[in-house]
């Protein structure tokens, strides 16, 4: 009886849900958001030569918000995501409609290839572009081989950071915009035209809004590690581009203040959260398109 | 038939993705065009020289990092993609009460950059737990992410799935296990596949969750990281060379798979 009363359990969706999302689900709460939770109380410590004490007092967060050195290193974060993510926003878009209409049976192989480059390690591929741009890159010599002098903008400015980023980044972005305009339909596109709709007009009234969530989604994807990016402006940057992410890995590294660095890390994790409330408040599921999950 | 319009735009769009693809493989193939090289850090004009492959193979450093990359990739691809297929069907099958909370505890981690995700996996671990940097931390560490990826791949495929036809099968009889091994998974391991190779790829070159959770095991970007200070060795675009080659070949293969319509990787077109 007990057996069959079991079998009668397990039988029943609630549990066959636990069973298959539970794992996951609770690993995500083990691995991720309990050690979230020890940065924020770490931020609230004090750390004297290379130890941390639990004291508990809020001069990590005083000395962030007064030292106008961590202003700029984040505001200077702020603007670089916000246009590198409108950078990939404007090249992702054009590239994953064609890979997605007119890739065929390619499409995944097409995608794949984007995605490739990630076999090189961020490193190898950070000084790789290096090599291109910087003063005895490939650009820069094939240029004085001409007489013509040397692009000043690519060699260790904030805008080589950039490129790096949009270069690094960009493939999350294609990746996104790509899975969301596999799922949509382009009959409705058809549609438009017998109506007489421009293609632009169908593009702006049927394809953009049905596929935000995935842009949104491709947007977020971007921001948040461009906010947090240290290595890129490290080798591409040069002395003027000590980013958030970069004042953040030291506090970790060389200087071992994990109290001061933990609040930093809040704070880095608030000022993303903001940006993805925002996107929140964009989508509308009604206007999705992506009815699967939610509307069922 | 087509708006003269359109095909221009096409034809446009086409050229974008092909300069993405060169802007993309640029530094790649400059990586493997120095490794070949007798001098990397100006390797022009061209001088052929298989000298940093002789290097990389009498070394033992490099050896290791791979298989270490390597087991990193491997485990934490596994434990992404099995969390991943679980989270996905459950949450799209099942009208379960705790879906909406389920399916925000999967995406969290995209939410959260990698660096963050370093620095507070190695809180955790070095102060909570009392651990030192060991490979099961950082193979958990970097599953964090690519769990969130591989269930965002494989809930985009899986979206459309007909999970009427698994009904069917129970109807006639088979118990759930058979059922996804008869039904569900030949008709979804494409996407499974590509989960797995996503989530792969993110852990065998990170660098920032490694880096924390990692101690003194090298792999292959820490070693990068570390020879930064004296230049990067040779050794290490050999290496990254000899990655790419059998990238490129598992691509060739494919294409050859797709192009004689072997397998179609999810495609269900004409």
């Amino acid at each position: 009886m007990a057996a069959d009363s079991w079998i009668r359990l397990t039988h029943r969706p609630q549990w066959r849900f636990a069973f298959l999302a539970g794992p996951g689900a609770l690993f995500i709460v083990i691995a991720l958001l309990l050690p979230l939770l020890t940065i924020v109380v770490f931020s609230f410590w004090r750390t004297e030569s290379y130890e941390i004490y639990a004291d508990w007092n809020l001069d990590n967060y005083r000395l962030l918000l007064g030292e106008a050195a961590y202003r700029i290193f984040f505001l200077r974060s702020l603007i670089t995501s916000v246009l590198v993510s409108l950078a990939c926003l404007v090249i992702a878009w054009p590239i994953a409609y064609f890979i997605a209409r007119y890739g065929g049976r390619y499409r995944l192989l097409l995608v794949l290839l984007l995605a490739a480059p990630f076999f090189t390690g961020i490193i190898l591929r950070v000084t790789g572009l290096q090599a291109l741009f910087g003063p005895i890159g490939l650009i820069n010599m094939a240029l004085g081989e001409f007489g013509i002098p040397p692009i000043g903008a690519l060699m260790y400015t904030q805008f080589a950071a950039g490129v790096g980023l949009v270069y690094l980044y960009v493939p999350f972005m294609v990746t996104a915009i790509y899975l969301s305009l596999v799922n949509f339909n382009f009959e409705l596109l058809e549609v438009a035209k017998i109506n007489g709709a421009h293609p632009w007009r169908a593009f702006i009234e049927i394809t953009w809004p049905l596929n935000w969530i995935g842009t949104a989604i491709g947007l977020v994807l971007v921001f948040i590690p461009c906010l947090a990016s240290a290595v890129t402006q490290r080798f591409l940057g040069g002395p003027q581009a000590t980013s958030f992410g970069m004042s953040l890995a030291q506090q970790f590294g060389e200087t071992g203040t994990w109290a001061l660095g933990s609040a930093m890390g809040v704070f880095l994790f608030f000022a993303s959260l903001v940006v993805i409330l925002a996107m929140r408040r964009t989508i509308d599921l009604k206007r999705s398109g992506f009815t699967g999950v939610i509307n069922q | 038939m087509t708006h003269r319009g359109t095909r221009w735009g096409s034809v446009v769009m086409g050229v974008m993705l092909f300069a993405l693809y060169v802007f993309l493989y640029a530094p790649v193939f400059y990586v493997i065009f120095a490794s070949f090289s007798a001098d990397i850090v100006w390797p022009f004009p061209p001088a052929f020289s298989a000298m940093s492959y002789e290097d990389l193979f009498a070394s033992s450093l490099y050896g290791g990092a791979l298989v270490n990359s390597l087991t990193l990739g491997i485990g934490s691809a596994v434990l992404s993609t099995l969390l991943a297929t679980g989270g996905a069907i459950g949450i799209l099958r099942y009208r379960a009460r705790w879906r909406g909370l389920a399916l925000l505890l999967f995406l969290a981690p995209l939410f959260v950059a990698e660096l963050l995700i370093g620095i507070s996996t190695l809180a955790f671990n070095a102060k909570v737990l009392d651990l030192q940097g060991n490979m099961y931390s950082a193979i958990a560490a970097n599953a964090i992410p690519g769990t969130s990826f591989a269930f965002l791949i494989i809930l985009s495929q899986l979206v459309r799935y007909d999970w009427a036809m698994d009904d069917a099968a129970m109807v006639f009889g088979a118990g759930p296990l058979r059922c996804f091994l008869e039904i569900t998974l030949p008709i979804i391991w494409p996407c499974l596949f590509g989960a797995f190779l996503i989530s792969f790829i993110l852990a065998f070159n990170n660098l920032e969750i490694s880096f924390y959770n990692l101690g003194a095991i090298p792999t292959l970007p820490s070693v990068a990281w570390g020879s930064l200070r004296f230049g990067l060795g040779p050794e290490l675009f050999a290496l990254a060379s000899m990655v790419n080659f059998v990238v490129f070949a598992i691509f060739a293969i494919m294409y050859v798979l797709m192009r004689y319509r072997i397998v179609q990787f999810g495609y269900r077109g004409p």
